[in-house]
């Protein structure tokens, strides 16, 4: 009983953070569940939710690259999974949304922990090579495969009514509540994750292998881990994405662009803090749009990866903490 | 029977081996200068594929508006690419080398995405090739066996560029100089070497090496601005094999490189390249070290 209060209050309980920070939380929670009824332009909702959702990637993401502090530049294949999954499972056997999920997470942890092992044997840049090579692969192999629809895609078809079993609805609020339920349950998982054993084993590998190997820790085993459970995350996201979109392709849920695109919103926010990933989304995603919406009207392409491409290499050299870094230092020197 | 059945198949496979070996040559001029820059300074270079790129996008520029030969894009493109190379290390590099190693890794990511898409923002997503010039589009042949001469022109220049850069940091004081810089760059510094100006050099090699071999593929390769992260990972694929930091082996694994994206893709051609990440999967998990590493 008393264990399960302790980790009930793990997963619910910010105290070990200032209190302006879970203030803060509170309000923008507030702000998210208010926003539909604020704001009604259809566009506006489908910022929020793209914000949301790679908050949600950025979430899962931040275990492996942030507490973990390997660059995984894989993960597009997990959301691939997952939306794969979601879609064909219901384009084929008409099983309802929420049977599939599961199913997704599973082959996601699957096949990461069926290449973790041989892949766990390098460090740094190989890894992240390695990483981003099986990306590539599963990514042509869905292209080349038939049975996937190849690059043609899957199309869900749209039903008549609204219905829950398969997520389809007719308004976006419901799109917006449903993805901000799946935010807050990771948020409140890796709040749990941060402190729990796996995570702290985690955060030690990071800091210093020798050392953590050295207290009897099990690096390689506490790397897999992990790495799946951040496999795991990603395919959540990635069947939000196929019901959401109702048509995936793999140049749109496996792309290596996507990859990188939830890596950075960690790192721009702040990688291996429990914040960073959203102020990161935060930044990035109604950057993206804007830069979308108006050189969409421009005709000119490239200058929001080329932005993306200045905040990246600035971050890199001058704030390797990205946004999150700088709070804290304010913080420190206000301390002092 | 037996031998009339059996003969074109050896012809195909003697001539798909030949083409493999040709291709495997410009592979190993494009990991050349990965490779160097690892050895150098520990750094992989996300954008050495975009530094292929802009050779490319040179020798179609001199080639389609200045109705240049595209032959002489090649010193153009050489020069470009060392620039190119200098640039990124003193802008980007020499300040995320004391960073923390995911700084590094998006540091070089931004480069290759910020070349990319300037790319993309001055010509467009549109598929590109040069159709003009004195070895476009013509063959040679051998009896059965007919090359493109631009491919074999291609490779023979590979080559040479590769003997020479070779030769200049096996024979030379410029290249001892950069393989103690390699060796221990601490070591090379309280020797007196400018291992600052060592790690620039290298960055301006490889730019220059690999820009050259851009110009030499825009002859018969289509020119995007998407088509160097095709070739990051050939490069990074043949520097695996090879052992990152050695150039011999660079060379030897550029040749296995080419023959078996030219003989899987004779097959399954869909696929030609997903055998080339899966051999450089293969061999960073199974033999980190590389083939010939140390």
């Amino acid at each position: 009983m008393n264990k399960v209060l302790q980790v009930l209050r793990d997963i619910f309980s910010f105290a070990d953070r200032p209190r302006t920070e879970w203030i803060g939380f509170i309000i923008f929670v507030v702000i998210i569940l208010i926003f539909p009824w604020l704001v009604k332009s259809s566009y506006a909702r489908s910022v929020m939710i793209k914000f949301l959702l790679f908050a949600l990637f950025g979430l899962g993401w931040n275990l492996i690259g942030g507490y973990g502090g390997q660059v995984d530049l894989g993960q597009a294949k997990n959301v691939g999974f997952g939306a794969y999954a979601t879609a064909l499972m219901i384009v084929w056997w008409k099983i309802p949304f929420w049977l599939t999920v599961i199913p997704g997470m599973i082959f996601a942890t699957a096949e990461s922990f069926a290449v973790a092992y041989p892949m766990f044997r390098l460090r740094g840049h190989y890894f992240a090579i390695a990483t981003l090579c099986v990306a590539l692969v599963w990514k042509e192999l869905f292209v080349f495969w038939d049975w996937t629809g190849g690059a043609r895609g899957v199309e869900i078809p749209i039903m008549p009514t609204p219905d829950f079993a398969y997520m389809q609805f007719g308004s976006a609020i419901y799109y917006h509540y449903f993805i901000f339920f799946l935010f807050i349950t990771q948020l409140l998982f890796m709040n749990w994750f941060r402190k729990s054993k796996l995570g702290y084993d985690l955060q030690a590998v990071r800091d210093n292998e020798e050392a953590a190997a050295s207290l009897g820790i099990n690096v390689t085993n506490t790397k897999v881990r992990a790495y799946c459970i951040t496999a795991a995350l990603g395919a959540i996201g990635g069947s939000f994405m196929a019901v959401y979109y109702l048509y995936i392709d793999p140049d749109f849920v496996m792309p290596l662009d996507l990859s990188i695109l939830i890596a950075m919103t960690v790192m721009v926010g702040g990688a291996g803090s429990i914040w960073g990933p959203i102020l990161g989304a935060a930044v990035l995603i109604p950057l993206d749009m804007y830069l979308g919406a108006w050189l969409g009207a421009q005709k000119r392409l490239g200058i929001d990866f080329m932005i993306y491409a200045m905040i990246m290499m600035i971050i890199a050299a001058r704030e390797p903490k990205g946004i999150w870094g700088i709070f804290e230092r304010i913080r420190r020197k206000r301390m002092r | 029977m037996f031998n009339h059945q059996i003969q074109p198949v050896m012809e195909l496979a003697v001539e798909l081996v030949i083409y493999g070996f040709l291709m495997g040559l410009v592979f190993a001029l494009i990991a050349l200068g990965l490779s160097l820059i690892f050895g150098v300074m520990n750094i992989v270079n996300f954008a050495h594929g975009e530094f292929l790129m802009v050779g490319m996008y040179i020798a179609f520029i001199l080639s389609s508006y200045l109705h240049l030969d595209p032959l002489f894009s090649l010193p153009v493109a050489a020069l470009a690419g060392y620039l190119l190379g200098m640039m990124s290390y003193y802008f980007l590099i020499h300040h995320i080398l004391r960073g923390p190693m995911v700084a590094q890794l998006f540091g070089t990511f931004g480069l290759m995405l910020f070349l990319r898409y300037l790319a993309m923002f001055i010509f467009t997503p549109d598929v590109r090739s040069i159709n003009q010039g004195i070895l476009v589009g013509k063959t040679l042949s051998f009896g059965w066996m007919t090359f493109d001469i631009s491919k074999m022109m291609a490779a023979c220049l590979s080559l040479l560029l590769f003997a020479l850069v070779y030769i200049m940091i096996n024979r030379t004081k410029l290249g001892r100089a950069l393989r103690a810089t390699s060796l221990d760059a601490e070591a090379a510094r309280y020797m007196g070497i400018d291992t600052k100006k060592m790690n620039a050099l290298a960055w301006g090699i490889g730019g220059a090496t690999v820009a050259i071999s851009g110009a030499l593929l825009a002859h018969f390769y289509y020119v995007t601005p998407t088509v160097g992260m095709l070739f990051t990972l050939i490069a990074f694929a043949t520097v695996a094999l090879g052992g990152f930091g050695s150039i011999s082996g660079a060379f030897l694994a550029g040749i296995i490189i080419g023959l078996i994206m030219v003989l899987s893709g004779q097959f399954v051609s869909e696929l030609k390249f997903t055998f080339i990440y899966l051999a450089f999967f293969l061999t960073v998990v199974f033999r980190p070290r590389g083939l010939f590493g140390w």
